[in-house]
């Protein structure tokens, strides 16, 4: 048995130049980059150009022996909600004053109900005194039950309800603050290392997200490539050539080494246009005149697990698109792909999604069992790393297992492709390769 | 030190595709191997080149085992042409060198040869889907040698090329035999074989029914054939079905073909057309050729089988 090397690099270097080479990579890849600028300075463009306007509400008073100014209390709500920060810091809000919430008592409800109507207003929030005694609201837009103002508008009018209720039952204004004020609550971590703060969170979620979505993305994208590759040189007759100057080993190892290569390349451009389109994300903001804040602060991380991030990427990658190119060599014809990667693409997945359901339960028990089996592991773990707190040695040990899982895919990938590449006409069927297996080298 | 397959046997599930198969090739010689469709040729191929392993039986290659020689012992023409259709010659040519260690100079130099041999230099930066079936072949006969195998295994070279490409690969073949290579190929086409080949093995059905030089499965058939023509009108040759063993096989028109046994020498034939007051314009002594003793050995539906089949051949190339 020859090494893997030099021959593996040989056809690995082929294999990446073919790609990369190829216009209808250039066109993607092009695409690709500039999709991902393009969303990481659209808040800002949508901004300037007022999609993000915003909400300008009138409220109709007739109930004249309010304590509450009710124009006050639903224009802090709306704010508040734009800015959460200058609530939790008490802070004045650092959204400009052009782009705050406007709320206006208005006497001419007609006039105003006509406004909205004209699209001139978001709403006309009226209050008025019921018979019962207890404040009645009713709120005129052309807003669907999920528009974020009008959640917060009704919000508001449950707070003016109670607080007018309380002041009623002889509960000062003062007095009812006191009693809403929220109690010290603190959580704390179990975990002296879990370093992670509550508004991390939110962008802790967003990277897994980002995570798991690129890993599916490249398990899926690329591991069809190496598959649609290999099957190219089955049908074009180019393998019986390859097969005899090198072994099924170095051209499995190169194939997906070069494919990969080439994702990765894929990969870079889009990272590249993601870190420029933030830098430039400030300076376009500032230069339109509008709040190019990101609503969201990404957590710091330990160079460790980005390292860890990476091996769990890779070898993810490794191990799925090795099966992918054993599955391409069964078929005759390039059609049959789609129909022998079917069964890999759905164990991706089943990684994938159960990879989402554990976003929201991640220190499930299931979970933790489920991220180090090496299929589901490089979804998986990365997402606990991110949102839990994962022992070191659980990370290794989903590491080896995934090292050992890479081992075996290769072996048993080199089995099905040495058999898989001289059988043609067949139709796909595991049995008939495992049976072209045993008398094969 | 030959190349000896020895009692191989191939089975694919219910199908023998080799059954106890033997043959032997001297070294620096052009072997042929003759068979119908399905015969067993291309399975044998591949078990010398070890991209499959027999049931039974082995491989030896100067006396070392074929399944211990490096790759680069064998070049190898597949019957079915395949190349990367959207990669340069050159390029192409240059991967398939680096697979089996050949240094990027001495490969660029080869390949430049090899071109210049074939008269089509220009097609070095073309890419290999621009090519004509005829020189793409060229190509694929490059990308087996270029590494300068001691063994070159071709699957039917001669399919598909026409008269001025099957000459240079004639040239081709006789310069590798000059380096002291060891050619095998199979084929359809009889008069290559008796041109090229020194020795034959006839393959069907799995089984080897003849093989040795070429010379020797001639004489074998234990019989030589005359063909006599005379001044006499085409029946006059009537007489000549009665001399005991003489056997007619055809009447052409302007000679005769007879076989007669070994043990006959022809010459009393001659005597007794004389001794008749006819007068000679031909006679000619010679063993029977390739195509007659295939036809003996695998029968005449294979030979039908054949015709149809480089009919379709050249179809295809023609479309």
């Amino acid at each position: 048995m020859s090494g893997l090397f030099p021959n593996a690099l040989h056809v690995a270097k082929r294999e990446y130049l073919f790609r990369v080479r190829a216009r209808t990579f250039l066109i993607t890849t092009v695409l690709l980059a500039v999709a991902v600028a393009a969303i990481t300075v659209l808040p800002s463009a949508l901004g300037a150009l007022g999609v993000s306007d915003p909400p300008e509400i009138a409220v109709s008073v007739d109930a004249d022996d309010l304590t509450t100014d009710p124009v006050v209390a639903v224009q802090a709500i709306l704010i508040a909600a734009a800015d959460p920060g200058s609530v939790v810091d008490g802070e004045a809000p650092s959204v400009p004053e052009s782009e705050r919430a406007r709320v206006v008592r208005t006497d001419d409800p007609e006039a105003a109900a006509a406004d909205v109507r004209a699209e001139e207003l978001d709403g006309l929030l009226t209050i008025t005194r019921g018979a019962s005694g207890d404040l009645a609201f009713e709120y005129l837009s052309d807003a669907s039950p999920t528009n974020q103002t009008r959640i917060l508008v009704t919000q508001a009018a449950n707070a003016l309800a109670i607080s007018d209720r309380l002041e009623r039952a002889g509960i000062s204004a003062g007095e009812s603050a006191d009693l809403f004020a929220p109690p010290d609550f603190t959580a704390t971590a179990a975990d002296p290392n879990d370093s992670r703060g509550e508004e991390d969170f939110g962008g802790a979620i967003l990277l897994t997200y980002v995570v798991v979505i690129l890993t599916f993305m490249a398990i899926l994208t690329y591991g069809n490539w190496v598959a649609q590759s290999v099957a190219e040189e089955k049908s074009g007759r180019v393998m019986e050539l390859l097969i005899t100057a090198a072994t099924p080993r170095q051209l499995l190892t190169g194939k997906v080494l070069g494919t990969g290569a080439a994702g990765l390349t894929q990969y870079l451009a889009m990272i590249a246009a993601l870190v420029i389109g933030l830098a430039a994300n400030g300076p376009i903001s500032n230069a339109l005149g509008v709040s190019g804040q990101l609503p969201f602060t990404l957590p710091e991380l330990q160079p460790a697990w980005i390292l860890a991030f990476t091996a769990f990427f890779l070898m993810g990658f490794i191990l799925y698109s090795t099966l992918y190119a054993g599955a391409g060599s069964m078929v005759s014809r390039i059609e049959d792909v789609q129909q022998a990667v079917g069964p890999l693409m759905y164990l991706a997945m089943a990684g994938y999604f159960v990879s989402f359901i554990a976003m929201n339960i991640p220190d499930a028990g299931w979970v933790s069992v489920a991220s180090l089996i090496p299929f589901f592991s490089p979804y998986l773990m990365p997402a606990r790393i991110l949102l839990s707190s994962v022992a070191p040695w659980e990370v290794v040990l989903a590491l080896l297992l995934l090292a050992i899982g890479v081992v075996l895919a290769m072996w048993l990938a080199s089995r099905v492709y040495s058999a898989g590449v001289l059988l043609y006409g067949q139709r796909v069927s595991i049995r008939s390769v495992l049976r072209a297996t045993r008398v094969s080298r | 030190m030959s190349l000896v397959v020895d009692s191989i046997t191939k089975r694919f599930g219910e199908v023998v595709a080799l059954d106890d198969a033997s043959f032997t090739v001297e070294p620096g010689r052009i072997f042929g191997l003759l068979g119908a469709n399905g015969a067993g040729k291309t399975t044998s191929m591949r078990i010398v080149l070890d991209i499959l392993r027999a049931d039974s039986g082995r491989v030896t290659w100067q006396g070392t085992e074929n399944i211990a020689l490096p790759r680069r012992t064998w070049g190898y023409l597949p019957e079915e042409r395949g190349l990367y259709p959207r990669m340069k010659v050159g390029d192409q040519l240059r991967f398939f060198a680096a697979l089996y260690g050949v240094p990027d100079a001495d490969a660029r130099t080869e390949i430049g040869d090899w071109l210049e041999r074939f008269r089509i230099p220009e097609y070095l930066d073309r890419k290999v889907e621009e090519l004509s079936k005829g020189n793409q072949q060229k190509i694929q006969f490059i990308a087996a040698i270029l590494h300068d195998p001691d063994v070159l295994i071709m699957d039917e070279p001669f399919t598909g090329l026409d008269p001025v490409n099957v000459r240079l690969l004639k040239e081709a073949f006789l310069e590798m035999k000059g380096r002291g290579k060891t050619l095998i190929f199979s084929t359809h086409q009889m008069e290559q074989v008796e041109e090229l080949c020194e020795s034959i093995a006839i393959v069907d059905q799995g089984r080897v029914i003849v093989s040795g030089a070429v010379r020797d499965v001639k004489r074998a058939m234990g019989r030589q054939v005359v063909r006599l023509a005379t001044d006499a009108d085409g029946n006059g040759a009537d007489w000549l079905a009665s001399v005991p063993g003489v056997q007619i096989t055809s009447r052409r028109e302007d000679y005769v073909e007879l076989h007669v046994p070994a043990d006959r020498d022809p010459s009393s034939i001659l005597r007794a057309a004389i001794d008749r007051g006819e007068r000679v314009t031909r006679f000619e002594i010679a063993d029977p050729s390739l195509e007659e003793i295939f036809v003996e050995h695998v029968g005449r539906r294979a030979i039908d089988e054949e015709e149809e089949h480089l009919a379709s051949t050249a179809r295809e190339v023609a479309r």
